[in-house]
């Protein structure tokens, strides 16, 4: 199964370090594929390098592409995160 | 070779120590080049792995021991840390230059962190752009276990006595790995954002210096050097002469510090018989039980700015609630002064940050930005609210210059109260409001100030800092930060005049209190209560059991009739000279506390 959302960073710091920590580490207990877009670049999901390196600020548009058998699953939970206002309460 | 042997900084933990110098250098290590044979990169890459649980087990080590100490936001600065080293992505990428370009598993590591530095470097988030430093970080210790200098920048060593510790930066890192026993002082280079090394210092009892002008480079490993954190310098290399003066000043401070110790539990009262309260001012929750020990009879100065700062969101009600009760109940039955957040300038939350202001000291801070967010501010007069029932929880309202803004907060208390009251949480019904003294516009309008509010207290590093208009974060100007101004201390009279003919209680919870020459004068102005950096409450207990409230009087009066502020602080000197060695007070005066840097990474300074 093949999934893609789009949701918008609420962040007001955008996705740092931290909030980059938790969302990979949520990420990473799903098996399917996750992989992270902005503006044409994409990372894996499940790095936390890689989502660093998007460096999704504020009020950016963030799409989330899943693959695998808990795609919908994890595509869910990840616009969660992402849209969360206050990633770190 | 001449080496700069005296290094300036600013004491944040008292006290000298004479040792051998152990400099902490973080330096990337130089990884050879080599080339391995097809039949060892599957040992390569064993190595690597190994290398990465190593340092990975060393990251979760310091993540709990920074939980325990600090508390759980300041340990999730590890998180990021430990989940690179798991990095599939990244992990995958180096495997696959060892497998395919036969480098070495140090030479691999090193080429993607770099890659990846420079593409964070590059970047146009600045956020990003600071974590180039975490990534630093696990790159040193990474190639350090690989290369076998696992112990290189860590404290974890097994060097034998106790050192003094020389390091650029006291990371959080660093700092939880401070032990009594491995080290007997303590010195950075920087020191602007490491609130919790300075206090976890202090809180350990480790002379301790930061904000060095830098000069480690020359300092070789071994070398005698001479700490003291009670002035804030390092001398290298010293002379026979030196290492006796600095015996004899420290020995002056161990002679006080008997004296001070005999005074714990005995009543803050002057030889003529006046009583004073003492309270401590609290910034972090580390120092409550310190205070607590020594005998403050409340908390003047609840600082509630940690709450909020490197948060990306802000506090709940029920975080705050739960944070003044704790507070509360330790010091119940004596009260506790919460001080409403003074947020400014670049040291805002996030959810408040706004455009740099020009002239921030004069911006959009403290009140100002409550009263323009009152549902931020409501959560902190809700949660003192329903703190009041544990104790005596009272409101302090910072940076004051209109008395509107006095009714406008009691109509937020009145409003808050009602609302909890319907919604049955347990709240009281009111709560005591202060305004803190810390604009000439506060001290000139006292007298109404007064009549609208329960307590004035009086700020007396920003009162000085406005007053005189002198950024007290200047250095050029720090000749020109003087407190004992008569124009200041004719404020002073005029607070404490107000307080009283409007039967309130006047208190200063400035950093003047905490030292010993001023809280003299303080005393000799009238003010019977003194809040003071927990430190120095066994020092302030002391000198009161040594003055003559009289005496100290007529000493003021002269002070106010001086027309500058050498000459006041001259008839200080000599009037408590009377009553103690004048060499003995200057051994324990303890450096500015608040200008070591913590509150400057803070809000906008201290009281």
């Amino acid at each position: 199964m093949k999934v893609e959302r789009s949701t918008v960073i609420r962040n007001r710091l955008g996705l740092h370090a931290r909030p980059a920590a938790a969302l990979v580490k949520v990420a990473g207990k799903f098996s399917c594929e996750i992989s992270l877009g902005k503006d044409g670049n994409w990372v894996n999901g499940k790095s936390i390098m890689g989502v660093m390196t998007l460096a999704a600020e504020f009020g950016s548009t963030v799409l989330v592409r899943t693959e695998g058998d808990d795609a919908e699953q994890a595509a869910e939970a990840l616009v969660q995160i992402l849209s969360r206002e206050l990633v770190e309460q | 070779m001449t080496v700069k042997r005296l290094l300036n900084g600013v004491g944040v933990a008292p006290g000298i120590v004479i040792g051998p110098a152990r400099v902490i250098r973080w330096e990337l290590p130089e990884v050879k080049r080599s080339v391995i044979l097809p039949e060892q990169v599957e040992s390569e890459i064993d190595k690597l792995h190994e290398a990465l649980a190593a340092v990975k087990e060393l990251l979760e080590d310091l993540r709990n021991r920074t939980r325990q100490r600090a508390g759980d936001e300041e340990s999730k600065i590890f998180d990021a840390q430990i989940l690179m080293l798991e990095d599939p992505e990244f992990l995958g990428e180096v495997e696959t230059l060892i497998r395919t370009n036969q480098l070495s598993a140090a030479r691999a590591f090193e080429f993607k962190t770099l890659e990846m530095q420079a593409q964070w470097q590059q970047s146009h988030s600045h956020l990003l752009r600071q974590r180039v430093a975490d990534l630093t970080g696990i790159q040193i210790r990474v190639l350090n276990r690989l290369l076998d200098e696992s112990t290189a920048g860590e404290l974890t060593g097994s060097h034998s006595s106790s050192a003094i510790v020389l390091t650029h930066e006291l990371t959080p890192g660093l700092t939880v790995q401070l032990e009594r026993e491995q080290v007997a002082g303590l010195a950075s280079v920087g020191g602007a954002k490491t609130a919790h090394a300075a206090i976890l210092a202090r809180s350990l009892g480790i002379p301790c210096v930061m904000g060095l002008v830098d000069g480690l480079e020359k300092i070789q490993d071994g070398t005698t050097v001479i700490l003291d954190g009670t002035h804030g310098v390092v001398l290298v290399d010293p002379t026979p002469a030196e290492i006796k003066e600095a015996k004899h000043n420290e020995s002056l401070r161990a002679n006080l510090q008997v004296r001070l110790e005999k005074v714990v539990g005995q009543p803050a009262e002057t030889v003529d018989g006046e009583r004073m309260t003492l309270r401590g001012n609290i910034d972090l929750p580390e120092e409550i039980e310190g205070t607590v020990e020594h005998g403050a009879e409340g908390v003047g100065l609840l600082r509630t700015e940690f709450l909020v700062l490197g948060r990306t969101s802000m506090p709940s009600e029920d975080e705050q609630a739960r944070f003044f009760e704790f507070v509360a109940r330790r010091f119940a039955p004596h009260p506790v002064v919460v001080r409403t957040y003074d947020l400014g300038g670049d040291k805002f939350p996030a959810a408040f940050r706004t455009d740099p202001e020009s002239n921030p000291f004069l911006g959009w801070r403290a009140i100002r930005v409550c009263l323009d967010h009152p549902e931020f501010f409501r959560t902190q007069i809700r949660a003192a609210l329903r703190a009041r029932l544990e104790g005596d929880v009272r409101l302090m309202l910072p940076m004051v210059t209109q008395l509107e803004e006095v009714d406008c907060t009691r109509d937020f208390v009145a409003e808050s109260a009602r609302a909890l009251e319907r919604e049955g949480v347990p709240a009281a019904a009111t709560l005591p409001v202060g305004v803190m003294i810390e604009t000439p516009a506060a001290a000139i309008l006292a007298d109404q100030l007064a009549q609208e509010s329960d307590f004035l207290s009086v700020g007396t590093n920003d009162l000085t800092q406005y007053t005189l208009a002198v950024d007290r974060g200047n250095a050029r100007l720090a000749g020109r930060f003087l407190p004992h101004h008569p124009a200041v201390l004719h404020l002073l009279v005029r607070v404490r005049r107000a307080a009283q003919s409007a039967g309130v209680e006047a208190s200063i919870c400035g950093e003047m209190a905490s030292d010993p020459l001023s809280a003299f004068l303080l005393i000799g102005l009238g003010f019977r209560v003194l809040s003071v950096s927990p430190p120095t409450l066994p020092l302030i207990r002391w000198l009161v059991r040594q003055v003559d409230a009289t005496v100290a009087a007529e000493a003021a009066s002269a002070a106010l009739a001086a027309s500058t502020a050498a000459d006041a602080e001259r008839v200080i000197e000599e009037a408590i000279a009377q009553y103690v060695d004048l060499e003995l007070l200057r051994a324990g005066r303890l450096p500015t506390i608040a200008g070591a840097g913590r509150l400057k990474s803070f809000a906008r300074g201290s009281a």
